[in-house]
């Protein structure tokens, strides 16, 4: 089998690379950090395995993450690697090309994304590239699958046939020359290192690369680290920095060809002043999620959603409840089917063309580039309250499920950020908790639907944010992780990437409705149908409704007048996609119509916007709660967290109900 | 259709149901998504990286 690395800087598209060679599909995104950890794949109908590991911009790794590829050079020999760069960003890519031919193995460069650097106006003559980097460059785009056939043919060969490459050897100021030199010789002939290994070796230790001076330690490698004082004094570091600038620099120089356009640049540039202007970024991130909303349900989910709807309550369950009765079954059992199941989980079924529509526009502004300057944007906000733009990844993961956007957090270097990030991340309104609001303004704020979802998610994230704020201060947080992000080109979002990202997200929500959502359908089923005498027909003698009564005093300073909506947000701890099939269920509907009716007549527009600023705050469901424990270890987190929510959430929708009584 | 087999298929959905809930409280104790059955690749990806004490 022959073993291919795929290595490149973060978002070269190397995922897409990795996706088109071997037939797979891997979360693409069109910034920095999709990919986590090394994933594995095959080349279809041949014997070649291709590893892509996770971007990197050195082999001397910034963040722990970026070991990962320094450690995977250190203790495995892959037989071939495909050096991914973005042809655009040539002079800094090569400065990992660079240590990468330092080493030996058998290496491919390709240009990946040419068509952004054709638009740039600029080529690279690929011979002279070839020549002085010493390793075949060929030119790609993983996008269109421009250049693949060619990369496949150079990766499907047989480990014999590969050709054996010579350590790129760069013209080191002498006394660099002089000690690489003496400290590859010494671990070749006292260690039986291999000749090539050691070189590389010694450039990286003397290159202050800490991964390597670990892996020396490690190694009594003497000849290392008996000079290592001397390196860093006479800050050889330094001298190697410059002399690979200076060779790419020339090779870059030399290989440069002009074109005559360069609109595109220029396009990216004067859309870039705008969307990253500190004034305007920001109104233009609420306008871009604004019009999300806007799209997501008052254009296209709502009255897709209404089609549903009519089919679900019409067609289906007065067909279900005819052969029901046709063939004998009981009252109680016609009730569970099509009171508990149908208009329960069905229900929530009919809020799929919403959540879809959200999670394309999602997908869209990932592949178009939008969501890095959305990471800047907010970095100079999260700066200000002690976090930076790398806690924004799991906090925009979270808007999908809080569940991977607190394991996302894990890619936050110090401890105390990680633990600030996990415990704000269930504030961000997920995914699940979209059926409820659906059915919420739809019943009151109809005109206004994408305002008030809107208003909703930017709460959510106000309230994370000052939350954070009050930790950092707590914690006495210092120490501030790392966050570099790169600004890929826009590009017209590819409608193979936006689904598959979209089905990706959703598909859950559609799993989620065969098993949890319908075992809470079940269990409200059960607790409004019976008493501790058994099966009643009158809801308002249920367990559901006593438990409902007992806690009315409680909701009743938030808006909340009525026994059913305190019921189902009791189920919603079980998945928050609950709490609308149970209100399904207690309000005895049939269809979303006659709910969203029900909610009118027993909500106002006040009562209805404080209740669903609890629903956004309030307890995380299970499986949030159970990964908080799990990623911080202690359950005491776990439970701050459902304590904290809980008093946050009714601290909140009390002061809005309250303070907007006063008003209306 | 008899009474047992009302009995039955009632039985069957609730125990499908309560199942359904053991599973996701036992899974969410693990820390997994109990909640979601499907490896995402955002899941997938996270669930190989590795965890960092506190």
């Amino acid at each position: 089998m022959t073993t291919v690395a795929l290595l490149g800087n973060p978002n070269t598209g190397k995922t897409t690379l990795f996706n088109e060679l071997t037939d797979k599909y891997a979360y693409v995104g069109n910034w920095t950090g999709v990919t986590v950890e090394k994933k594995v794949g095959q080349i279809r109908h041949s014997n070649t395995e291709v590893i892509d590991l996770p971007g990197v911009y050195s082999l001397s790794p910034i963040t722990k993450d970026e070991s990962v590829v320094t450690n995977y050079l250190l203790r495995d020999s892959p037989d071939l690697i495909l050096n991914v760069t973005n042809a655009s960003q040539l002079k800094r890519n090569l400065l990992l090309s660079v240590e990468v031919l330092e080493l030996g193995v058998p290496v491919i460069i390709t240009l990946n994304m040419i068509d952004d650097l054709k638009r740039s106006g600029h080529y690279y003559d690929l011979k002279t590239l070839s020549t002085e980097l010493g390793c075949p460059v060929r030119t790609s785009n993983a996008r269109n699958k421009e250049g693949l056939p060619q990369l496949k043919a150079d990766l499907v060969q047989n480990q014999a046939d590969i050709q054996p490459n010579s350590p790129l050897q760069l013209n080191y100021p002498i006394m660099v020359s002089q000690a690489i030199r003496q400290a590859a010789k010494a671990l070749t002939t006292d260690y039986q290192i291999d000749a090539k290994f050691a070189h590389w070796l010694a450039i990286q230790y003397i290159n202050d690369n800490k991964v390597v001076r670990k892996y020396a330690v490690k190694n009594h490698l003497k000849p290392l680290l008996s000079q290592q004082a001397y390196y860093d004094a006479q800050k050889f570091a330094d001298q190697i920095f410059e002399t690979r600038l200076s060779f790419i620099e020339t090779t870059l120089a030399n290989a440069t060809e002009q074109l005559h356009s360069t609109k595109h640049v220029a396009m990216t540039s004067k859309i870039d002043k705008v969307v990253t202007n500190p004034i305007l970024g920001l109104p233009i991130f609420v306008g871009i999620f604004f019009l999300m909303f806007k799209f997501s349900f008052d254009w296209v989910g709502t009255p897709l959603s209404h089609q549903l709807d009519k089919l679900l309550s019409g067609p289906i369950s007065t067909w279900a409840n005819q052969f029901l009765t046709q063939v004998g079954a009981l009252p109680m059992l016609r009730s569970l089917i099509v009171n508990g199941l149908i208009a329960g989980v069905g229900g929530v079924l009919t809020f799929i063309p919403q959540i879809f529509a959200l999670f394309a526009c999602i997908s869209i502004l990932e592949d178009s580039g939008y969501m890095a300057r959305a990471a800047l944007v907010t970095d100079r906000i999260m700066e200000m309250i002690g976090l930076n733009g790398k806690a924004f990844i799991p906090l925009i993961i979270g808007f999908g499920c809080n569940v991977t956007g607190i394991m996302a957090a894990r890619t936050i270097e110090q401890p105390k950020e990680r633990l600030i990030t996990t415990l704000i991340t269930p504030f961000m309104s997920c995914s699940a908790r979209l059926p409820i609001y659906s059915l919420f303004v739809a019943a009151l704020f109809p005109r206004h639907q994408a305002v008030i979802v809107l208003s909703l998610y930017f709460l959510g994230i106000v309230v994370a944010l000052l939350m954070a704020k009050f930790y950092h201060v707590i914690f006495r947080a210092k120490e501030n992780s790392v966050f570099i992000v790169e600004l890929p080109q826009y590009h017209i979002p590819k409608l193979s990437i936006v689904w598959h990202g979209t089905w990706d997200k959703g598909k859950g929500f559609i799993k989620k409705a065969g098993t949890i959502i319908f075992a809470g359908t079940v269990l409200i089923w059960l607790l409004s149908n019976f008493n501790a005498h058994g099966y009643v027909t009158q809801i308002d003698h249920s367990f559901a409704a006593s438990l409902g009564q007992i806690l009315l005093p409680i909701f009743r300073p938030i808006g909340i007048t009525t026994w059913q909506p305190i019921s189902a947000l009791l189920t919603g701890v079980l998945a928050k996609e609950v709490i609308s099939s149970s209100m399904m269920v207690l309000f005895h509907t049939a269809n979303q119509g006659a709910l969203i009716g029900m909610i009118g007549g027993s909500f106002t527009a006040l009562s209805a916007y404080a209740l669903l600023v609890f629903v956004l705050l309030y307890i995380p469901c299970f499986a949030t709660i159970g990964t908080i424990k799990s990623e911080t270890g202690s359950a005491k987190w776990a439970a701050y967290s459902v304590v904290s929510s809980l008093v946050i959430s009714y601290g909140l929708a009390f002061l809005i109900f309250q303070i907007g009584s006063l008003f209306t | 259709m008899g009474l047992f087999i009302n009995i039955i298929i009632i039985a069957a959905i609730i125990g499908l149901a309560g199942y359904q809930i053991y599973r996701a409280v036992k899974r969410s104790k693990q820390g997994e998504c109990a909640a979601c059955d499907y490896d995402c690749e955002a899941k997938k990806l996270l669930n190989k990286s590795k965890k960092r004490a506190l």
